[in-house]
């Protein structure tokens, strides 16, 4: 019996560890740059935020793919600045709350319903799938028109 | 081996060292050698399972009951010897009630906050199990088991899913190991005895006792 108790102890000391919860997992919008003309991947230099945010999403990083969090409102919008060039996106979206676990929490997901946007640097955008989940992946690819020659 | 075995499992309150979140219970049983090694058993206790995160707030609780049957193999070595080594076999089931107090989701935009109200709930599993209780002094046992547990079936809370079961452990798991280690003690009442007194107060003739001699035959002679 003596051992059993000691093996318990044992074990009780060898488990004991402090408790590590992980956050919940995020669903991010994926759009990939594409250029107008040739169709190929494009990189751009992109400064982006919500609008009516204060927090910048990229601050003149070069990318040629742009992760978006998207609102647990209906509708979200950007202010992105392609190469000095400004353009506003708006994502009319449905938010669904999703559970991932009782030891990291609760998410959202979202449906794309439609998307508007300013034409200054965007040619057009194409959806190429309208569920936005935790599992990163191409949602939508941003035509931009190529710079003028010599401008940059 | 006479009387009942009362015990108290020394684990549960301590759970908490093993387990993620913080839980924590009681439980208590009882026992009796109805039949020769066959044990019928008793089990019921109570648990709570509280997790509390930058995200979740969740509790859950419930009072659960176990009965089964414990067989023992151990051969006693004399009439005095009450260490038992056993299989046993539970049927277990529990009302039980779990709530998520808040909830955070983390955003660019603004965090979205919200709770789920109380969810009741009904679940049952069955186990086996193996284990040894050895009397230490007269009339005090200790003991373990170790635990294999099968989820029959819960009910299906919606959202958010059931996430523990008292006396059971994690829902999403269909099979569960459990270590137990408990405390007993036997009171020393000759159930058997009892029960003879009082037959024998009304007239019934206790098993085992001869009322009357039998009426001597004649043996039909051998040719």
């Amino acid at each position: 019996m003596k051992r059993v108790v000691y093996l318990i102890f044992f074990l009780i000391a060898a488990v004991a560890c402090k408790e590590v919860f992980e956050a919940p997992p995020q669903a991010f919008l994926k759009a990939s740059l594409l250029n107008s003309s040739t169709k190929k991947s494009l990189s751009s230099v992109v400064t982006a935020r919500g609008v009516g945010m204060d927090s910048l999403l990229y601050k003149d990083s070069t990318i040629t793919i742009l992760i978006l969090p998207l609102s647990p409102n209906n509708k979200s919008s950007f202010r992105i600045t392609f190469d000095s060039i400004s353009d506003t996106i708006t994502f009319t979206h449905e938010a669904s709350m999703k559970y991932a676990s009782v030891e990291t929490g609760f998410y959202n997901e979202y449906k794309l319903k439609s998307i508007g946007f300013t034409k200054n640097r965007i040619d057009s955008i194409q959806i190429t799938d309208s569920l936005v989940t935790k599992t990163w992946h191409e949602n939508i690819t941003l035509y931009l028109r190529p710079l003028p020659a010599g401008s940059n | 081996m006479k009387g009942i075995r009362l015990g108290a499992d020394i684990t549960r309150p301590f759970q908490d060292l093993w387990t993620k979140g913080n839980r924590y219970g009681t439980e208590f049983s009882a026992d009796m050698e109805l039949w020769p090694n066959l044990f019928p058993v008793f089990e019921s206790g109570f648990e709570v399972m509280k997790i509390n995160t930058s995200y979740i707030d969740y509790k859950s609780s419930g009072s659960y009951s176990r009965i089964g049957m414990d067989y023992n193999f151990l051969q006693a070595e004399n009439k005095n010897d009450k260490n038992i080594f056993y299989v046993g076999l539970r049927y277990g089931f529990v009302l039980a009630k779990q709530q998520v107090n808040s909830y955070t989701i983390d955003s660019y935009w603004a965090p979205t906050t919200g709770r789920f109200g109380n969810q009741n709930y009904f679940a049952h599993w069955g186990e086996f199990l193996i284990g040894i209780k050895g009397e230490i002094v007269h009339n005090f046992y200790m003991g373990w088991t170790i635990r294999g547990k099968i989820k029959l079936n819960n009910k299906d809370t919606g959202m958010p899913p059931i996430y523990f079961i008292p006396g059971y452990g994690k829902a999403e798991k269909g099979f569960n190991m459990d270590f137990t280690y408990s405390v007993y003690y036997n009171l020393p009442w000759d159930f058997r005895k009892s029960i003879d007194r009082k037959k024998a107060a009304i007239g019934v003739p206790a098993k085992g006792t001869i009322t009357k001699k039998p009426s001597p035959q004649k043996l039909p002679a051998k040719k």
